[in-house]
């Protein structure tokens, strides 16, 4: 029986000893078996190949003949994966396979031809796409590690030989084919580098030869491919060389090949960002090497020689090219964002940088370059946790002392409760400080420390601006590319933003300069300086906003009345013009300034009120109305204001010291407003818009005597908005005629001089073309009616004319 | 009745401008921003009467020329005197002038207002609203909360030392208020 199985079994390859003829299986065999077919499963299980070897070793028979099929089996194999391994080409950045959740590996493959196209545009999107976690990075690195290892004692054997044809094959081949060889071989390296780090750690200094070529595109190439495999093999902490002494205490094995792995790679990343830095210079690589800088920094600030990227990129912040410069705007803006990624140290560093630049390039930078202060955060409980945790020591202290008594009276209880107490507590300790390990946690005071340094040279920067933007510039000084004041936007934005966070003791200088700043524009006129450094009317209104904004931000205590801001909007109302200047920041600055604020001098109230309603018979809809929205809210905080609104000009008593409304003085407390009537109102009641002339008509009927309580929804900021949009519809259609007009009037105007003169004059002859068509139709219809009646004259005296025939005929023949 | 000699006009003019700063122009010049009784007042001027100087109208100080020195009490309103040393003192009378062209103004919180019309000065918890950019020793105006001028007085402390001062420290040193007019009617 065993003899007949091991026959049946026996696999095709091997040489059978007896031909299956021979074997005659009998009827009863065949028989038995179909009878108890049940017990004859087991042999479709039989583990073959163990049992041949088995059954062979019993034998004895040929072994070393079976060996040899048998490794001959395994060389076939082994030389098919080499071809196709030949034929597949793994993509350098795919390099690391993907893990489905049913715990399939699947590598990218790319055809070797297509590869090279592709990398070139891979570099830039992909890394996001195929960086993977920590987790997943560790696991994959795992596997790659088992598999390298195998692999890793042929390879480093192969590569030697390979490299030496290489080289005899390079001398001969013509340099286009050397370029694409050698882009072939930063794939190769790229992907064997990317496999296993830690075993082939040399070929970075290989990858660095290779890209110090001459032609531009394997250099860019080069840099590219480097950059991809230095973000993946960067490890999370900062390197320290070991120091002489470290060195020469003896080591493991094992610490050894690290601290070899870490000084090469530090060595290679060194010469890599020189490399870059140096370029950096070159037109033709600009682009290319301050994107590598950009991204380096952005993605392992953490990392040595953070300082030398550092200082790369902040130069260029306020680059002329844009790609440029957006591309540093973010590096740093994302320096700022992830300051858990470096612990706030670069932030330091880079703001310093910034401020030096500024300071450097005297305030004449891209505003760009000051907006990535935008993006700083800063943390203002970082104090207050340590005092809480504090807090909480305390109050556990006291919890325990009462457990403490109580735990006394219940002492005999049991002892095993209290060790388990223990074992927690301990287990507890363990875990916080494995946490704080893995955390890094910085010190709470160490992290303040950084951010008081951080803010003082932000506001350094800010002062300076500021300072700059306020002294006269002389005659000679060119604005440069940026205009006269490029920073004072993003500066007095800044300024907004981080108010809350200023000194008391700037305080005062701050609110100097903005009052200069503000008042910058009249002052120039009254002494007739040169107007280099007027401001517009937006940056004065931004002045005074941000003077408010810090003002508010400070100062809950003390209530501080900003006369010389409000003056400076009250004139600056008068120089508004629509289409020049921000509409956005004129509400704003109504809102913030005159619908926010408790209380106002009755005086200058009105003040106010004549002037935003005078403001708002000649402006757009959307600006009369945020004005008249500001005025509403006004009366109504004011009582003694809505004398304005009764129809006999007051005076004496009701205006207080001055007698006469007089519109031309420059201060509101002393215009004398209240002795003026709101006439405006009255015409706004007839504004085209309905909802101006609907709110001038709720105002006026506002009473002085009575104490309404009126409700306002919305702020003038709110109203502005809305009417804009609502008049961007509202406007369309005129705009398409006017279009239309004017498309019709180049076509009956052939080659009109100026464009300003046109609308005017094709306006005018289609005018004409019109009244005369009007007048002529009128003129015909006069017409018309004189030659009717004339008929109809005719008409009645013909008729006339034939009664009084008739007539004449009776008379004849009554006479006959 | 004389107009003022050099001396006298520069420390009238000093204390003013210490009140009302660029705003003594208005108070000099331009006569029709101020409202009086006569339909022709002319232009306003300062005269000394028995060491009180008073703010007169041109047309006014015409007519008092018919009484004699020593019979006139009073013309105008009275602006402040001369003490004996040759001092300069403004006093109450001259509120409204000084109000209505103030420069630094402080305004009291509703509780505070009686203890001041006592004459007290101005503690830090009292004010209720200041302006910005008041230096040591300014002229200040003083108001209520619904700006009736109750008197005026010198700044203790700048608007910036404010906010960080206690509250119970001096703001304004008063130097007069309109509970004067009860308290000594018969020494104004």
């Amino acid at each position: 029986m065993g003899k007949k199985k091991q026959k049946i079994i026996l696999p095709p390859e091997l040489p059978p000893e007896v031909p299956d003829e021979e074997v005659e299986v009998s009827d009863e065999d065949l028989d038995f078996v179909g009878q108890h077919s049940d017990y004859a499963n087991f042999m479709s299980r039989i583990d073959t190949p163990s049992l041949t070897k088995h059954v062979s070793r019993v034998a004895d028979a040929n072994e070393g003949a079976l060996e040899l099929l048998y490794e001959k089996k395994l060389r076939k194999k082994l030389e098919n994966k080499e071809t196709e391994e030949n034929t597949l080409e793994v993509d350098p950045i795919d390099a690391l396979p993907l893990k489905t959740a049913d715990g399939q590996l699947y590598y990218r493959r790319v055809v070797k031809e297509s590869k090279e196209a592709a990398d070139d545009g891979e570099l830039i999107k992909d890394p996001a796409l195929v960086k993977p976690t920590k987790a997943e990075k560790r696991l994959k690195t795992k596997k790659l590690r088992k598999e390298a290892k195998k692999q890793a004692k042929e390879e480093e054997v192969q590569q030697t030989p390979q490299e030496e044809v290489l080289d005899e094959v390079k001398k001969e081949l013509t340099a286009e084919e050397a370029n694409e060889k050698k882009k072939y071989k930063f794939a190769e390296l790229g992907t064997t580098l990317l496999t296993d780090p830690e075993s082939n750690i040399r070929l970075l200094k290989e990858m660095l030869e290779i890209s110090k070529d001459g032609d531009s595109a394997i250099v860019i190439l080069g840099l590219k491919s480097l950059l991809a495999v230095f973000k993946d093999i960067i490890p999370g902490y900062r390197i320290r060389l070991p120091t002489e002494k470290e060195q020469e205490m003896k080591v493991s094995k094992d610490v050894k090949k690290m601290r070899f792995y870490e000084s090469t790679l530090l060595s290679a990343y060194k010469a890599y960002v020189q490399k870059l830095v140096a370029l950096q210079q070159q037109t033709v690589y600009q682009q290319v090497a301050t994107r590598c800088l950009c991204t380096l920094l952005a993605a392992v600030p953490h990392f040595n020689y953070r300082e030398s990227l550092l200082a790369a990129v902040v130069k260029d912040i306020s680059s002329q090219d844009d790609v440029i410069r957006k591309l540093c705007c973010t590096a740093v803006k994302s320096l700022f964002t992830n300051e858990g990624k470096h612990g706030g140290e670069v932030t330091v560093e880079a703001v310093r940088r910034i401020a030096e630049l500024v300071k450097g390039h005297n305030c004449q930078l891209h505003p760009d370059s000051l907006e990535v202060f935008l993006s700083l955060s800063f943390d203002e409980d970082l104090g207050k946790p340590e005092r809480s945790d504090m807090d909480k020591k305390a109050k556990y202290k006291k919890f325990k002392k009462r457990k403490g008594s109580d735990e006394s009276n219940q002492k005999p209880e049991n002892d095993r409760k209290k060790s388990r107490k223990e074992m927690m507590s301990k287990t507890r300790e363990e875990v916080n400080a494995d946490y704080k390990a893995v955390s890094s946690d910085q010190d709470p005071q160490e992290q303040r420390k950084m951010q008081s340094k951080t803010l003082s040279a932000v506001f350094q920067t800010f002062f300076r601006v500021l300072k700059h933007t306020v002294q006269p510039k002389s005659e000679g000084s060119a604005h440069g590319a940026f205009g006269s004041h490029p920073l004072l936007d993003p500066c007095l934005n800044g300024i907004g933003k981080f108010a809350h966070l200023i000194d008391l003791d700037f305080m005062a200088d701050l609110m100097q300069c903005l009052r200069k700043l503000a008042g910058n524009g009249s002052k120039s006129e009254d002494s007739s300086e040169n107007s280099s450094c007027q401001l517009t009317v937006s940056e004065r209104l931004r002045c005074c906003i941000v003077a408010f904004k810090v003002m508010r931000n400070n100062l809950d205590a003390l209530n501080v009345d900003l006369q010389e801001f409000f003056i400076q909007l009250y004139n600056l109302i008068l120089e508004y013009q629509p289409g020049r200047d921000d509409g956005d920041l004129l509400a704003e600055a109504m809102k913030i300034m005159l619908c926010d604020e408790r209380q106002h001098d009755m005086q200058r109230a009105a003040a106010f009120i004549k002037r935003l309603s005078t403001f708002a018979l000649s402006f757009r809809p959307a600006e009369s109305m945020a004005a008249l929205v500001t005025v509403k809210h006004l009366l109504q905080k004011n009582a003694k204001c809505r004398n304005l609104l009764e129809n006999d000009a007051g005076g004496g008593s009701v205006a207080g010291a001055i007698a006469k409304f007089q519109p031309q003085v420059l201060d509101p407390n002393l215009c004398g407003a209240l002795a003026s009537v709101l006439w405006e109102l009255n015409l706004l009641m007839k504004h085209y818009h309905p909802s101006v002339s609907s709110i001038a008509a709720t105002i006026s009927t506002m009473n002085a005597n009575t104490n309404q309580v009126f409700r306002v929804h919305t702020s003038p900021q709110q109203a502005y908005t809305e009417l804009l949009k609502e008049n961007e519809s509202f406007a369309t259609p005129s705009a398409i005629k006017r279009t239309n007009s004017k498309r019709k009037g180049s076509d009956t105007v052939p080659a009109q001089g100026s464009d300003l003169n046109s609308p005017g004059e094709i306006d005018e002859t289609a005018i004409r073309s019109k009244l005369s068509e009007h007048f002529s139709l009128l003129r015909d219809i006069q017409e018309n009616e004189r030659l009717r009646s004339e008929m109809d004259r005719t008409t009645q005296s013909l008729n006339l004319y034939e009664t009084y025939r008739k007539q004449k005929k009776k008379r004849k023949t009554r006479s006959d | 009745m004389r107009p003022l000699d050099e001396n006298e006009t520069t420390a009238v003019f000093n204390k003013l401008h210490k009140f009302v700063g660029n705003n003594l122009k208005n108070i000099v010049l331009e006569s029709q921003a101020h409202e009086g009784p006569e339909p022709n007042p002319g232009r306003y001027c300062f005269r000394m009467q028995k060491n009180r100087v008073y703010y007169v109208s041109e047309s006014l100080v015409k007519r008092a020329t018919n009484v004699k020195r020593d019979k006139l009490v009073s013309l105008g309103t009275q602006i402040g005197k001369f003490t004996k040393g040759g001092k300069f003192h403004l006093t109450v009378q001259c509120l409204n002038l000084l109000a209505a062209n103030a420069k630094h103004k402080v305004w009291l919180k509703p509780t505070s207002e009686m203890k001041f019309l006592y004459g007290k000065s101005v503690s830090k918890s009292e004010v209720g609203r200041i302006t910005e950019s008041i230096q040591v020793n300014d002229g200040v105006v003083v108001f209520s909360m619904s700006d009736v001028p109750l008197g005026f007085g010198d700044a203790a402390k700048s608007t910036v030392d404010c906010r960080k001062m206690d509250p119970n420290g001096i703001v304004v040193h008063r130097h007069a208020d309109i509970g004067e007019y009860l308290r000594s009617e018969a020494d104004l």
